[in-house]
């Protein structure tokens, strides 16, 4: 068997032997299940405030959440990915490229003709399997409950909408991985493996979006998007800030493809971002020399 | 010297040497300013957008000139006080983790514990050093945001403005502390210590972001962009009205908030610096008749953290540790 299977067979198998892996996996694999019921439950509510607006006479604005697609009850999943997934990501990309250095067993698996791209790329592999295994269970159960909720099952449009939302999932808890693999390969002490993905990824999902568009920090955590600040300095911002902002890309693309009336626009150029950063990151990833695979912990 | 002393002013002297911490409370100092700076453009652009409405109006003839957009100096510290809420969480947390792993992974766990020292001297002290540190780290970063808004914001400040910060510096400092030493609790309780670490992460990833996220999301006006009753042009009285015809749902959202500390936080934050309408340039007093209950409750979480991580900071604990 060649390098590179070895090393993905090896990732998965390390990682189902993993307690604390497993435990962000299942809180990860239980809120993408929970939003179903948490944003069927919120409509319901909200559609009888609506009711309850218009028996009062306080309103004759039509109803917001008239005609909403069932995928409707998938939006807070959005939110799930972005939050528990990627910090799963990373926990599990630092935890590859780290379980060897601390074990010194890099130099006994680089001591044999192994190619350092095969070894990376097959440790890659195996963590792609396994957040693909993370999100297939999760969305697969959240469409079981949608259908349950809509007393039929989905159709092959929204099915396929589904699919398509789970695959842009991947390509961004990959790329989570991919920077929790480059810090534990580049890093001299454990704690800064973890710590420094964590200091990225908060930067990226909370900072940058708000320099851009004056959102609050926490109203980013909200599916529905907080009203941006344009005009001058925004848009200036704003322009350089969004494509960076590869979580907020994320939202929107998801938005989009779950066909959220909050969020308008193509998803294409937000889909090109996330597919570009996950090629540049694994670009980066494999490129790390085999003396830095090959390096201690300075702990 | 008693020998909690002692350990606490090592803490201080290594953490005035850890780079990684430094690196930590810049981000935390940058990310704050730039909320204030971006809180104080946005106002701009509203006062902008707002100036050129009126020389449209008056171009057009007519007399009416609508209510200016009014700056609350105190306002522009929202997003700092989110920044706490999730970023100083998250590195309370790595703090507290770092002064048990240290000690296992330099070695000097078993000198340390060659010592006569007492039962509680080591975790005390490092508590202790922790809320020395946070006092200070949360003194420079109220400073700073103060100049801020003085600076950036262009505002003028009262005297009661700066007793509102420095009631909000004191919520902050117990927040921070309570995350840091519920850090050193569970570190001392794991095994291994990367797996503490990633359970106080957990822990933060579920009390931070999902249950507040839950909550919020579960808001009937959070369910369209700039609000559901903005929306349909409710106004709040009749909101009000409205929602207590949905008290039991009400009720769960609100039970599932105030099980986070962080809503504790970020309530008695909004509620004394007046980013909550409500609370708005009303008097101290009348702000604190709505808020003792988190009050109290964010100082006992803090006690209670402080109990468990002296309790399970045991030399037995301590020494069976692995990285």
């Amino acid at each position: 068997m060649n390098t590179f299977l070895v090393s993905a067979g090896h990732e998965m198998l390390n990682t189902r032997r993993a307690r604390t892996a497993h435990l962000l996996l299942f809180v990860f694999i239980g809120m993408i299940i929970a939003s179903s019921i948490i944003g069927w439950v919120t409509n319901r509510t909200v559609t009888g405030v609506y009711e309850k607006v218009v028996a009062d006479g306080l309103t004759t604005a039509p109803n917001p959440f008239a005609g909403v697609t069932p995928l409707y009850y998938l939006r807070n999943a959005v939110i799930y990915v972005v939050l528990i997934g990627s910090l799963m990501a990373i926990v599990l990309g630092v935890q590859a490229t780290l379980r060897d250095r601390k074990a010194a067993t890099t130099d006994l698996v680089l001591s044999r003709p192994v190619g350092s791209v095969s070894r990376l790329l097959g440790q890659l592999a195996g963590l792609g399997v396994v957040l693909a295994a993370a999100i297939g269970i999760s969305f697969f159960v959240s469409w079981v409950i949608i259908s349950v909720i809509n007393g039929a099952p989905l159709g092959s449009a929204d099915t396929g909408r589904v699919i398509i939302f789970a695959l842009l999932s991947w390509v961004l808890l990959t790329t989570f991985a991919l920077l929790g693999m480059l810090t534990g390969l580049r890093s001299k002490q454990e704690t800064t493996a973890l710590l420094v993905p964590f200091v990225i990824w908060s930067a990226v999902a909370f900072v940058l979006p708000q320099i851009g568009t004056a959102a609050r920090p926490v109203s980013l955590l909200n599916p529905v998007p907080a009203v941006s600040s344009t005009g001058g300095y925004f848009d200036i911002v704003s322009m350089v800030t969004g494509p960076v902002s590869v979580t907020e890309q994320f939202k929107s693309a998801s938005s989009i493809i779950l066909q959220d009336t909050a969020v308008t626009g193509n998803a294409a150029f937000s889909i090109l971002i996330l597919v570009g950063v996950l090629a540049v990151m694994t670009v980066i990833v494999v490129a790390t020399p085999r003396s830095r695979m090959r390096s201690g912990l300075n702990e | 010297m008693s020998s909690t002393w002692v350990i606490a002013q090592k803490e201080l002297l290594d953490l005035r040497r850890d780079r990684l911490f430094a690196v930590l409370i810049a981000f935390l100092a940058v990310a704050t300013l730039i909320s204030v700076g971006v809180a104080a453009a946005s106002f701009r652009t509203q006062l902008d957008a707002y100036n050129l409405y009126v020389q449209q109006l008056a171009a057009s003839g007519s007399t009416t000139v609508p209510a200016a957009p009014q700056l609350f100096p105190l306002q522009l510290l929202r997003g700092g006080v989110e920044y706490l809420e999730i970023l100083g969480a998250l590195f309370a947390i790595v703090l507290g983790y770092g002064t048990v792993a240290k000690e296992k992974y330099r070695g000097t766990l078993q000198l340390l514990l060659s010592r006569p020292v007492g039962r509680f001297a080591i975790p005390a002290g490092k508590v202790l050093g922790l809320s020395v540190v946070w006092f200070v780290v949360v003194a420079l970063l109220t400073v700073t945001t103060t100049v801020a808004i003085l600076v950036i914001g262009n505002a003028t400040l009262q005297g009661i403005d700066i007793a509102r910060i420095l009631i909000a510096a004191v919520v902050a400092w117990l927040y921070l502390l309570f995350w840091s030493v519920l850090a050193i609790g569970i570190t001392a309780l794991s095994h291994r210590l990367s797996t503490g670490l990633i359970v106080a992460i957990v822990v933060w990833l579920v009390f931070v972001l999902i249950i507040p996220q839950i909550g919020d999301t579960m808001d009937p006006d959070n369910q369209v962009p700039g609000g559901l009753f903005a929306a349909l042009q409710i106004q709040k009285p009749d909101e009000l009205k409205v929602l207590a015809n949905f008290a039991v749902f009400d009720g769960i959202r609100n039970g599932l908030e105030v099980s986070s500390i962080t809503k504790h936080f970020e309530r008695l934050s909004f509620a004394f610096l007046g980013i909550k309408d409500k609370y708005n340039q009303q008097p101290l007093g009348l702000v604190w008749a709505d808020m003792w209950g988190y009050a109290i409750t964010l100082a006992a979480a803090t006690v209670a953290s402080v109990t468990f991580a002296v309790g399970f900071t045991t030399r037995r604990n301590l020494q069976r540790k692995i990285s």
